[in-house]
């Protein structure tokens, strides 16, 4: 009945999303990110209005869950894409690193698979969506650290896609561990807690993605305009040197 | 398969540095309306916000205190430890804040730059870390045993921050010379 409810005000948020998104113009501007969103409110309309029977059901459920993972890495593509333009320079900083995370990614996972003989017969989808939302985790880490160290601002549009989605794969990564550790079961405490932690992260784009907000632009004007002044004030100095051996010169 | 811990480990580490994204609104628009009030930097003087090296190696020197302890005045000696602990801890504070500085503008500088070096930020990266990790280290050493048996360490702060300085403005120029460059039409 709980995970129902939240089901329902899941469906009803995505709904008002989208609905103001296509007021606002925003789909035009974040078309990935409402791609994903609508891709969920399609799957949800469709596995809370159909009971499909329980083998189809874990079926329909993992493609749907690998297929939104695939998404959430082009909304993470995108917000990339759209917060580092103006700023070449950290994109290429966080291309750099985000190569570097994925090379030890692949590194640790070919090592730790190397030694387990038919690891893929053994392993659960929980377990591999797990390692995937980890490794999704860690690159938007990468990425808020890069963009707080080189002061990179938001729009309210952008802080709230990314601070909405690095909630729900934060709370999808601790789960995934409860549920392949064995601690997180069917219809207990934690089980409700998943949907919840979406369900906050609709609430936080729905206040963030209410009507568009513009990226601060900056202004490129101010180093060059900065750099003038201390090439001119070193230029004033060394000419004032300069009159002063002159003077010296001329009175000897 | 992920262990609780790390996977705990890493949402606190990415639910704190969403906090901080999320608190950063107000700094956000202080930084866009960024603007130094210090003076323009002077190649013969260095970074205007450093202290010269030579007053570093004054603070730190034993030979002052070793004048007034020829003085045979237990009360001035006294007197003379806690004034130069507090400017040396000023003096470190100082160039802490000189060092937070100059990374600042640093990165402010080459963000928007399209052709940076990604080894050359490492490095300054690396010296950044190292120079602040040294200042924290001194402030312990200070309070621990005081600043006349730390001026080694304390010289090497000070010539380390002044090339720390001059490599991030030797570094700001090129950049700039470079956006002049890919800025300017081709003919």
């Amino acid at each position: 009945m709980i995970s129902r409810s939240i089901w329902l005000v899941s469906i009803a948020l995505e709904l008002l999303l989208v609905t103001r998104a296509y007021q606002q113009n925003l789909i035009r501007r974040y078309p990935m990110f409402f791609t994903y969103i609508s891709f969920v409110l399609l799957t949800d309309l469709l596995m809370f209005t159909f009971h499909f029977p329980q083998t189809t059901y874990l079926y329909l459920y993992w493609i749907t869950e690998f297929l939104g993972l695939v998404l959430g890495c082009l909304v993470f593509l995108e917000f990339y894409r759209v917060a580092l333009n103006p700023y070449p320079g950290t994109a290429r900083m966080a291309r750099a690193l985000l190569a570097i995370l994925f090379v030890v990614a692949m590194a640790k996972t070919i090592i730790s698979t190397a030694n387990v003989p038919r690891w893929w017969f053994n392993v659960s989808p929980a377990q591999v969506e797990g390692l995937l939302r980890v490794c999704q985790l860690l690159a938007i880490l990468a990425l808020i650290v890069l963009c707080l160290f080189y002061s990179i601002p938001f729009g309210k549009n952008l802080r709230g896609i990314l601070i909405g989605y690095g909630l729900f794969v934060c709370w999808s990564v601790v789960c995934l561990a409860l549920v392949a550790a064995g601690v997180a079961r069917y219809n207990t405490l934690w089980s409700y807690t998943f949907p919840l932690s979406y369900l906050i992260t609709l609430v936080v784009w729905t206040v963030h993605l209410w009507s568009f907000q513009p990226n601060p632009v900056p202004d490129r004007t101010i180093p060059l305009e900065q750099e003038y002044q201390r090439v001119a004030a070193a230029t004033q100095r060394r000419l004032h040197d300069a009159r002063g051996y002159l003077a010296k010169a001329v009175g000897s | 398969m992920i262990g609780i811990t790390f996977a705990i480990f890493m949402c606190s580490a990415v639910i704190l540095s969403l906090a901080l994204l999320a608190t950063r609104g107000s700094s956000v628009q202080r930084e866009l309306a960024f603007r130094t009030d210090l003076p323009p930097y002077d190649e013969s003087l260095g970074h205007p916000s450093l202290c010269p090296p030579e007053f570093a190696a004054r603070i730190f020197s034993p030979i002052d205190s070793t004048f007034v302890a020829a003085e045979k005045s237990r009360e001035l000696v006294r007197l003379f430890h806690h004034e130069r602990r507090v400017v040396a801890l000023v003096w470190i504070h100082q160039t802490k804040t000189a060092i937070h500085r100059i990374m600042r503008e640093h990165t402010r500088a080459t963000r928007q730059s399209a052709d940076l070096n990604l080894l050359t930020e490492a490095k300054l990266l690396s010296h950044y870390v190292q120079l602040v990790a040294v200042c924290d280290l001194l402030i312990l050493a200070i309070q621990a045993t005081g600043p006349a048996r730390v001026g080694t360490l304390a010289s090497y702060a000070a010539s380390l921050s002044q090339s720390f300085a001059d490599a991030q403005h030797a570094l700001a120029i090129t950049n700039t010379a470079r956006d002049l460059r890919g800025a300017s039409p081709a003919h």
